[in-house]
């Protein structure tokens, strides 16, 4: 009896061992093919980030403003951020690839599930940090306009503005990662309208004449009546 | 390169150029870039016509309007103005057929595009000398293209740019803005840096077209300064000419946001291709001058000057975050302390406001937001400085007001070094 | 008579003016005679003309080149006989050349003998037959025409103790036409002359034939009695004869000189030259147009004069001022050329000798409506010489060969009656007709080929005319037509190549035919029809529907 179960043991071990052995090629090629993509994915982010700063991306991304919410956010510059990217992206689908070749059924499919979730969450963080980009610059040409046509609390317009894109922005993120959708989606129209709704009866009620001055203004232009001399700046 | 050009579409379409080879050479060319000006341009095309008949019978000239899409007949009126054996007018005897042809361009009431086409139709004439008038000019006469012509036609020089008598408060921006830093940064004392009547030579006009000087989109409009910009870079012969009382804008002009969207973005574009130059350049020089320089009238006038100052000071107070990026902390700090002065005290100096401008002219360089932003985030200041002018100026007469423009000019020279210190280092 | 009978034979005429002194001489005593033009006549008709012009040969002191006449039934003693001249009519008719004779009827020379008579007495039967005052200041409303050299229209005559009238040299004083008797010795004189066989007359300065004070003295209606009178009395005894006017004057006046088909034939269009060459410099059809829509209409059976230089200097009369400056700056700016508002230069010079600017004027002045009148000399492109006198300079001796006088007499080079052209450009050595005659692309060879074309058809003598309007101004179109027989005419008065568009839509369908080579040209369609046309250059096109 012992013998049997020493011979069992034996012929398992055996197994193991050979399925481990027909195993570790495999493994071997996997590790093969993570060390070249690492290498290549490397190699890609050194020029990238050369090229980016060839075309002195930094520059571009400043006047649109990028640089100050990176800045905010603590990441580093856009050029270094596009060149790790970069660098992610190549080695993990090298990655990939090398669990591919491994052969790991369970494993295959929850590597996949999170590589596929991955092109989603990308698209949310661009769009958060897209409309960030978009309600900073809004906010500004907003005020300055305000400004410059001497409208009233020209800076609460602004922030309005600003405050509205970030919504649509957040929003839409949270739509596109598909957490909470139908809440979210619920949440903004409700939000939205009732800001909307709001600023119809402010201005409808309270800011009959204000209204009524603007209107003329645009449309009326001829029967007003000069309250001074008109003089050209040029 | 040639490719290139070829592939670009033309800015002068069949019809148009049709018509220019029927025109055939020329010796003078008088441009008209027109948007809905039917009010104003009879007056304008007929006084053409007339001075060109006086001053110059005997030359090859033609009339070249391009429209920018008018819909109330403007292009009607100038060819109405054309001379040839059509016609059987027994009043009028000319020696030669006069063209006074049109096109349509559809860019509306920017010039750039319609200077763009004048030019190219210049050089395809090969034009000596070319005449562009502003179609608002009503208080132009006859003698006006002599004035601006014989100077190209006869004395060899490139660019003219004109002078005029206006009031004292007409075209403030140019008197406290444009033309200091002209002088101070390109060292010449051109009165009318924006000019909308002017003339310049066949030489520049290829030289123009050579260096692709419209290829840019701020080209849109504010092509006039960069024009004048270019001819001082390129050592043109420049000079100006005194002309006659300057119509005064009608409505829409008078609004300040585009006419510096128009005028101030050129200028500041243009110091970051001219860095050598400009950065180089000594003192003021006078350019040749044909006529009196400036004639200011000081007839009483009613403005409100209240509105002004209200605007400056809550547009420092709103626009606080965005100056922030644009003034240095010094510069920001004076501004924000001359607000709280009571209106009747309130001053801007001539010294802030240079310090203030050539700010704003580093910033715009360094693109530190969007370079537009930066231009309106100047109007309110600029409404600050209007304002003291106003006040200063209120009883004053021509002459004290051109002491107060020459005192203006002496600060902008003496602060350039600041600029320069700015340019690269600095915020 | 191998002379066509055709009343309206002016209208297809092709003239060629020529004043016998300076065509041929046959004796060898330095001037030119009716002999010599006779054995000349065989080159006349060569070259194509059919009328001939001739300057006055009445006999003449020459103190105004012949229009100082002193005899009006004879033949100057240097040209010849008066049996000389009739042989000659004769020789001209048999070689289908008709002859125009000059008759000048506002003045006489004073050497004639009406003249002479005139002032020897008041009471003189003559005395009337001139314009005599007392005073000089009658008639103050009349210009003075050669401003050159005459102070006034009055003379002081010694003899007479009087003042004469003269509307032209102080030598020449102006018939009286108020006075009867003179009406009717000028019809027996012209009478003469018809029965010899002249063919027409060119009647010199008739607008000046009456005067009237308070008015210019010009066109007056009583003028214009005359004239119809004469007419009158012309188509009556001698039908087919011509009455060619000479008168410088704007078109609505030379109107009046047509009257209803009842006065001249023919008239000169004098403004019409000089915006010619104007047109030409400035490259701009414009002041040709301008002229020729403000000409009138005549009577269907009258005709125009078109030339291009003639014996008298390029006038610049019919011009604004500013016009004639222009026209001074450009083909006269040295002041020698210059005399009596006019240039004095013959037709080659004045163009710089440029062949296609001679062949596109007369190409001009054979297609224009109008009877072309050939100046002698100009078909070979002769020089002038601007240092004669007065005139002179385009009135030399014509350039035969190379040689001996240039072929012109055999007298001693000092004894001709004016010098010859000399100069390397234009002298007879480098310009003769000899020369020309051996070479096909002469300007003389040219000339024959252009002149037969014109008269391959009627159109241009006798068609109607009608100007397009193209865009480009330099370039001047017309459409000549006859019943139905269309031509056009496309003329580039420009130095540089251009492309023309004509708006030919009415004619669309026909093709066209160039008239000189009588090639195929693209038929019309219904889009402007493009031509290019190099320097100069010009095209006439027959059109053809088939």
């Amino acid at each position: 009896m012992w013998q049997l179960i020493v011979g069992e043991l034996t012929r398992a071990t055996q197994e193991l061992a050979r399925d481990f052995a027909r195993f570790l090629p495999r493994l071997l090629a996997m590790l093969v093919i993570a060390v070249l993509g690492w290498a290549i994915a490397y190699f890609l982010k050194i020029v990238v980030r050369g090229a980016l700063r060839l075309a002195k991306f930094d520059k571009l991304s400043e006047s649109a403003g990028a640089n100050q919410l990176l800045t905010k956010a603590a990441l580093p510059s856009s050029t270094e951020l596009m060149a790790r990217l970069v660098f992610w992206v190549v080695w993990m689908g090298f990655f990939l690839l090398g669990v591919e070749v491994l052969g790991v059924v369970g494993l295959q499919e929850y590597v996949s599930r999170f590589f596929l979730f991955l092109p989603r969450l990308l698209v949310g963080v661009f769009i958060v940090f897209f409309g960030l980009l978009a309600a900073t610059f809004f906010y500004r040409a907003a005020l300055l306009a305000a400004v410059n046509a001497n409208l009233p609390s020209a800076r609460i317009l602004a922030v309005s503005l600003r405050t509205v894109i970030v919504i649509l922005a957040v929003s839409m993120a949270f739509e596109e990662l598909g957490l909470a959708e139908r809440t979210i989606i619920v949440a903004f129209a409700i939000a939205f309208g009732a800001l909307m709704l709001g600023l119809a009866i402010a201005f409808g009620f309270g800011g009959q004449d204000l209204a009524r001055r603007f209107l003329e203004r645009r449309f009326l232009h001829d029967k007003q009546e000069q309250k001074q001399d008109e003089f050209s700046p040029l | 390169m040639l490719e290139a050009r070829l592939a670009e579409r033309s800015v002068l379409n069949d019809d148009f150029l049709r018509q220019l080879i029927s025109v055939g050479e020329v010796d003078l060319l008088v441009g008209l870039p027109t948007f809905n000006n039917a009010k104003t341009l009879g007056t304008v095309v007929q006084a053409i016509r007339a001075g060109l008949l006086k001053h110059f019978p005997r030359e090859r000239v033609v009339i070249i309007n391009v429209d920018g899409g008018s819909r109330d007949g403007t292009p009607e009126l100038v060819k109405a103005a054309s001379i040839n054996d059509l016609q059987r007018s027994t009043e009028l005897y000319t020696l030669r057929t006069l063209h006074s042809i049109s096109t349509v361009s559809g860019h509306g009431a920017a010039t750039g595009p319609a200077l763009h086409t004048i030019m190219a139709a210049s050089e395809l004439l090969r034009a000596q000398a070319c005449a562009v008038i502003s179609p608002e000019s009503i208080n132009i006469e006859p003698e006006w293209l002599d004035k601006l012509i014989r100077p190209i036609y006869r004395d060899r020089f490139d660019f003219v740019t004109p002078t005029y008598r206006r009031h004292k408060f007409d075209g403030l921006l140019l008197r406290n803005l444009l033309y200091p830093n002209v002088r101070a940064l390109y060292a010449k004392r051109i009165r009318e840096p924006y000019p909308s009547d002017f003339a310049f030579s066949g030489r520049f006009c290829n030289h123009s077209l050579e260096q692709n000087a419209f290829d840019h989109d701020e080209s849109r409009s504010g092509t006039e300064i960069s024009l004048v910009i270019l001819a001082i870079v390129a050592r043109f012969q420049v000079c100006q000419a005194f002309l006659g009382t300057k119509a005064r804008a009608h409505r829409d002009s008078a609004e300040l946001v585009p006419a510096m969207r128009q005028s101030v973005g050129p200028l500041f574009s243009s110091l970051d291709t001219n860095f050598q130059i400009w950065s180089a350049n000594g003192g003021a020089e006078a350019i040749p001058t044909f006529g009196p320089e400036s004639e200011l009238t000081s007839e009483p006038v009613r403005v409100n000057r209240k509105q002004l100052h209200q605007m400056f000071t809550s547009g420092v107070a709103e626009l606080e975050p965005v100056l922030k990026s644009i003034l240095s902390p010094q510069t920001l700090i004076e501004i924000q302390n001359i607000t709280k002065i009571a209106e009747d005290d309130f001053r801007y100096s001539h010294e802030l406001w240079a310090k203030t401008v050539y700010e704003f002219a580093a910033s715009y360089h360094k693109s530190v937001i969007s370079r537009d932003h930066i231009i309106q985030a100047m109007a309110p200041l600029y409404r600050g400085k209007m304002y003291t002018f106003l006040v200063e100026n209120r009883d004053a007469s021509g002459e004290e007001v051109e002491a107060n423009v020459e005192a203006l000019c002496q600060t902008f020279e003496r602060l350039k070094p600041s600029l320069l210190e700015r340019w690269d280092g600095g915020k | 008579m191998a002379l066509p009978q055709d009343t309206l034979w002016y209208k297809n005429a092709i003239i060629y003016q020529v004043h016998v002194r300076t065509f041929f001489d046959s004796n060898g005593d330095g001037i030119g005679d009716f002999r010599g033009l006779t054995q000349k006549l065989d080159y006349l008709q060569e070259l194509g003309i059919t009328a001939l012009w001739l300057m006055p040969f009445f006999p003449s002191p020459l103190r105004d080149d012949g229009y100082d006449i002193a005899d009006y039934r004879s033949v100057h003693p240097s040209y010849g006989t008066v049996e000389d001249f009739k042989k000659f009519l004769t020789s001209a008719h048999e070689r289908g050349i008709r002859v125009i004779i000059e008759m000048v009827l506002n003045h006489t020379s004073d050497q004639h003998a009406w003249f002479q008579e005139s002032r020897s007495s008041k009471d003189n039967p003559r005395r009337d037959w001139y314009v005599w005052s007392e005073t000089d200041t009658r008639y103050r409303g009349a210009r003075i025409i050669f401003l050159d050299t005459e102070m006034s229209n009055w003379a002081w005559d010694t003899i007479s103790k009087s003042y004469y009238w003269h509307r032209f040299f102080s030598h020449q004083p102006d018939l009286n036409y108020d006075n009867p008797a003179v009406r009717e010795e000028m019809w027996d004189i012209m009478k003469s002359w018809l029965e010899m066989g002249v063919d027409g007359f060119r009647l010199d300065a008739v607008p000046y034939l009456v005067e009237r004070e308070g008015t210019s003295c010009e066109n007056l209606p009583e003028t214009h009695l005359i004239i119809k009178e004469l007419r009158r009395k012309l188509d009556e005894q001698f039908p087919g004869r011509l009455l060619l006017a000479e008168a410088n004057q704007w078109p609505a006046d030379l109107r009046q000189y047509f009257g209803e088909g009842d006065e001249f034939h023919m008239a000169f269009h004098f403004p019409i030259m000089p915006r010619m060459f104007m047109g030409l410099k400035l490259e701009d059809r414009k002041p040709i147009i301008d002229i020729l829509q403000q000409t009138p209409e005549i009577p269907e059976v009258c005709q125009w004069c078109l030339f291009l230089r003639n014996h008298d200097e390029l006038t610049l009369e019919m011009v604004t001022d500013v016009e004639r400056d222009y026209m001074y700056d450009v083909y006269a700016l040295d002041k020698t050329m210059r005399l009596n508002m006019g240039i004095r230069r013959r037709l080659a010079p004045l163009l710089e000798n440029d062949r296609r600017r001679i062949e596109l004027m007369n190409g001009m002045l054979l297609s224009l409506p109008g009877t072309p009148i050939i100046y002698y000399g100009d078909e070979i492109g002769m020089g002038d010489n601007v240092f004669l006198g007065d005139r002179n300079g385009v009135r030399t001796p014509m350039q035969w060969d190379g040689g001996w006088n240039a072929g012109f007499s055999t007298a001693d080079p000092e004894s001709l009656y004016s010098p010859l052209i000399l100069n390397p450009l234009y002298g007879y050595p480098a310009v003769n007709v000899q020369s020309q005659r051996r070479s096909e692309h002469s300007i003389l060879a040219w000339m024959k080929r252009i002149i037969g074309v014109r008269k391959s058809t009627q159109v241009f003598g006798r068609g109607s005319i009608e100007f397009l309007h193209p865009a480009n101004h330099r370039v001047l179109a017309y459409m000549r037509q006859l019943k139905s027989e269309t031509v056009l005419v496309v003329n580039n008065l420009s130095s540089s190549a251009q492309a023309v568009e004509l708006d030919l839509k009415r004619y669309e369908g026909n093709i066209l035919i160039e008239m000189f080579g009588k090639n195929i040209f693209p038929r019309v369609g219904k889009l402007p029809y493009l031509l290019t046309l190099g320097p100069y250059q010009f095209f006439w096109f027959r059109l053809r529907k088939i």
